[in-house]
């Protein structure tokens, strides 16, 4: 069923975001040293704080080595070819409201599917839309600031709340933690910052947007979401780029900060461009998440599915300090073409009675390859805990790959942990079947994929859910034939 | 020959060959000097090397030992009768220190087609028998550090021949014997099993000591299996409590070759496993199961390495470890499935019982699939004695320490009756029991 030609199908199914504006830009020349890092920082009109914070970490990388132990492999990346800062061009002083946004911006947005605009607002999602390297637009920002939740670009949080940034910026995420978020530290250009007060609801569901337009660009983003007391919040990514036949550089780091009671829910649709067939082009992702469940009984949930980018290396993690602390991963992977995703978590658990549930879904088709990489690490002093993982792999034709790389540390003789793992392929039974009852073939392995992932779709909310969806059954198009 | 003392076991890595036995042949000589050669190109595993991560080398690296010479001990038969397991009918081979004793041996009567002999003496005297199979299904150049030094360093052991469609019926047992020396000592015992097409025999090995002194043992086994062969393989670790223990051992499996191997592991201060399995046929299989106890202050670490390279070949890697004290265990297995093999059939599972408060393990089951027609899976827990188990039997009017007992003699059942003969079975549970009695339960 799976034969060649229907994986040669599967290749040839179209990056439907491929598309890229032309805008007028400004960005910085390629290259990185301590000037480019204060230009950053200068064109950003940082506090003198943040340039230390900055320079610091440039310092510190200077002194690091890109990591090699994933199972990707790539051409070495040159640092000195990317540039770190691009924006486009805005007259003056910048928008000051929507209407004053470049209306091919947001033509591009809407080409996305964003409801950056207010029509689109009822579909009740903040936007927060991040355009290469700066942030264009946040809507709804009354709504929210009525709630007393704060949803703003990270740089204007740098300008407006500095005491709300300073005390959290890098605290779970220390520019000391890898090659990567070390970078980020040093060049960042934006991306979203997110505050919920004590006891609050966020009234809505908080989204970002993240594209990369320009050319020889990198994006850096930082998001840093800090859930007070008591609060609760849904926050949702995603990302696009046009297709170019240079890979691109995408470093993020995201923090999320739990308090007491608090609930962080933080769900990803991730699309970038993941390179053409023969696997030129298509962004690196290498990308730092990491969710500290500092308070008791707080609940940090990360939802992905993960579909774009040529490489993709990232583990969504969990710090369960807090006692009754909860963490959750729930990802759906798909490799295709030349497609490489060394992705996972890690769950620490350090305070008593914590929990954490990890289920991974991966489907590698076409020369994809995949690899769950994942940590639970019970420590001395975490009475109780509890840990179920389940990674499922699903190989659709015989040149891809799947690997299972599973860390279990357990240093605590009252923890209960259990590890499963399978791997399959859509067996001949399952199709006979659907098909019998008159579904094409390519509705029944649809139906089948489906079928494996719902266990992470059902995390989603429910708009992405559909996207997800969506997305899934674009990328497998002509799975079988 | 000297019986200076180097300077830690670093002293041995950097002058590990021993005085080369009298009339080697040049083509292992050649062989030797290639091990000697990547010895010298490796470094000592750190933290950061991967299939090091959790176990340090520090101890081992910091222990003192003289060179291994000749058999010092004047061993009577009396001796060994404290270490022979009784109602075990089987042929034996005796190695004390990692030299073959003939005298202490017992392999008379050997069925025509199967030859039982000292690795040494085949070396001096039958050196074209070892040609085919000496290093080759652990060839020099590929070999990690400690197998290298074994090989640099090539010195006695058991060399088993079955010979094609030979049926051996009674066990062959292997003991090494450990005596306690003036100075810890380092030996290097080099197994080789092969066993021709349609070739059957069971094989236990087992390592043990007399009293409680500080040794090491580094040990390497090469085993062939041909077309249709059966092996069964028990190894049973019960090193002196002060012991290093260090064992590759190195399988290659033909069509329709069967190999059942039950490690249980229960002695030594530190020890470490590596069993690596390639398949060169269709249809074989391959099944490792294994029992580790860790007590106090004791380490466990066990290294899976299966490749399936060609289709339709089923392994089953089944471990089960019981903690207590500070014990400590490490289970590091690795299926992989290339691209070509389609219709593998690979089950891997690591079960961890942990006692104590101060107990660790440390797990990683990886799989490795390229192919996609595949049944591949594995599991892992990691937990503690039910409550509600042991309040069945606490209402049965049983004590709660022997209660724990039973529950954990229960857990190992599953891989002791694995074992190739009643008698192994009484003697590991026997062992797994006393151990436990010892061990603080709380």
């Amino acid at each position: 069923m799976t034969s060649a030609r229907a994986v040669d199908d599967i290749v040839k199914s179209e990056y439907e975001h491929g598309f890229s504006t032309e805008i007028e830009s400004d960005t910085l020349p390629p290259g990185l040293n301590e000037d480019v890092v204060r230009a950053i920082s200068l064109r950003k009109g940082e506090p003198e704080f943040m340039t230390e914070w900055r320079l610091k970490a440039y310092r510190h990388w200077l002194t690091m080595r890109e990591p090699e132990w994933a199972m990707v492999n790539y051409p070495k990346i040159d640092f000195q070819s990317i540039s770190y800062f691009s924006a486009p061009k805005r007259p003056e002083d910048g928008p000051q409201s929507l209407d004053e946004v470049d209306p091919l911006l947001l033509e591009t947005y809407e080409k996305l599917g964003i409801p950056i605009e207010e029509q689109k607002a009822l579909a009740g999602i903040a936007v927060d839309a991040v355009f290469d390297s700066v942030s264009i637009a946040t809507t709804f920002r009354k709504t929210l600031s009525e709630a007393g939740v704060i949803f703003c670009s990270i740089s204007e949080a740098v300008h407006e709340y500095p005491d709300l940034v300073k005390p959290y910026l890098g605290s779970v995420v220390p520019h000391t933690d890898n090659y990567y978020a070390c970078l980020n530290a040093a060049v960042f250009s934006d991306g979203t910052f997110v505050y919920i007060p004590k006891g609050v609801r966020c009234p809505m569901e908080l989204s970002t947007y993240f594209r990369i337009n320009a050319r020889n660009t990198g994006q850096f983003e930082r998001t840093l979401i800090v859930a007070e007391a008591g609060s609760y919040v849904s926050y949702l990514e995603g990302c696009t780029a046009p297709q170019r036949d240079e890979n691109q550089l995408h470093a993020a780091v995201v923090e999320l900060i739990a308090m007491d009671d608090a609930e962080i829910k933080y769900s990803t649709v991730q699309n970038w461009y993941p390179g053409d067939a023969q696997g030129k082009g298509g962004i690196y992702n290498f990308v730092t998440k990491r969710g500290d469940c500092r308070g008791a009984r707080s609940k940090i949930s990360w939802t992905q599915v993960e579909t774009g980018s040529a490489i993709t290396w990232k583990y969504p993690s969990c710090l369960l300090r807090g006692d009754d602390s909860v963490g959750e991963f729930y990802s759906v992977a798909v490799t295709k073409g030349r497609q490489q995703a060394d992705t996972g978590t890690k769950m620490i658990h350090i305070g008593k009675n914590t929990s954490s549930t990890i289920v991974s879904k991966g489907i590698s088709a076409g020369e994809g390859q995949q690899t769950y990489r994942g940590l639970v690490r019970i420590s001395q002093r975490a009475e109780n805990a509890r840990n179920h993982t389940q990674c499922d792999s699903l190989l659709i034709g015989d040149r891809c790959s799947a690997n299972t790389v599973p860390y279990i540390e357990v240093k605590h003789p009252s923890a209960k942990m259990e590890h499963e793992a399978t791997t399959s392929k859509i067996s001949e039974d399952q199709l006979f079947y659907c098909r019998s009852r008159g579904l094409t073939e390519e509705d029944a392995v649809s139906m089948i994929v489906n079928g494996f992932c719902k266990e992470v779709f059902n995390e989603l909310p429910m708009e992405f859910a559909v996207e997800a969806q969506k997305l899934l059954s674009i990328s497998l198009e002509g799975a079988v034939g | 020959m000297s019986d200076e003392a180097f300077t830690g076991f670093a002293g041995w890595l950097a002058e590990p060959s021993d005085p080369p036995v009298e009339g080697r042949p040049d083509w292992l000589e050649a062989q030797c000097s290639l091990a000697r050669e990547r010895l010298a190109g490796l470094d000592v595993p750190n933290s950061k090397t991967e299939s090091w991560r959790y176990t340090s080398l520090k101890g081992l690296m910091e222990q003192d030992f003289a060179r291994a010479g000749e058999n010092m001990t004047a061993l009577q038969s009396d001796d060994l009768e404290e270490v022979l397991i009784p109602g075990l009918d089987a042929y034996r081979i005796l190695l004390v220190n990692g030299r073959y004793l003939p005298e202490l041996s017992a392999h008379e009567d050997l069925p025509s087609g199967v030859r039982v002999a000292g690795l040494r003496d085949l070396i001096a005297n039958e050196p074209d028998l070892l040609r085919t199979h000496l290093n080759a299904v652990a060839p020099p150049d590929s070999q990690p550090l400690f197998a290298a030094l074994n090989t640099a360093g090539m010195d006695d052991g058991l060399v088993l021949f079955v010979a094609r469609g030979v049926v051996l019926e009674r066990p062959i047992e292997l003991i090494h014997l450990s005596v306690g020396l003036d100075e810890p000592r380092v030996a290097q015992p080099r197994h080789l099993v092969v066993l021709e097409d349609g070739a059957q025999a069971t094989l236990v090995e087992r390592y043990v000591s007399l009293g409680d002194s500080i040794y090491c043992t580094n040990s390497v086994l090469e085993l062939a299996l041909g077309r249709d062969a059966l092996l069964k393989h028990d190894r049973i670790q019960m090193e002196s409590p002060n012991a290093f223990h260090i064992t590759g051992l190195y399988l290659t499996q033909s069509a329709n070759s069967h190999y059942q191997g039950v490690n249980i592991g229960l002695g030594a201060s530190w020890s470490r496993t590596d069993l690596n399995c390639r398949f060169q046929g269709e249809h074989a299989e391959c099944d490792l199961q294994g029992l580790y106890l860790a007590g106090d202050r004791q380490l466990m670490d066990y290294h899976l390495d299966v490749l399936h390279s060609l289709p339709n070949c089923s392994s089953r890697e089944t471990f089960k470890g019981i903690l207590y004290g500070r014990g400590r265990a490490v289970f590091d297995g690795r299926v992989f499935v290339a691209p070509q093999a389609q219709k593998t059939d690979a089950a891997m599972s690591n079960r961890n019982l942990l006692l104590s408060e101060q107990s660790e393990v440390d797990t990683k089951p990886q799989l490795e699939i390229s192919a996609d027609d595949v049944k591949c899976s594995h599991g892992t827990t990691v937990g503690q004695i039910e409550p509600e188990m042991l309040f069945y039997l606490r209402s049965r009017g049983i004590g709660a320490s022997l209660a724990r007992r039973m529950l954990c003699l229960g857990f190992a059942d599953e891989v002791v009756q694995r074992l190739s003969s009643d008698a192994l079975r009484d003697h590991v549970s026997e062992q797994v029991g006393q151990r436990l009695e010892s061990a603080p339960m709380d």
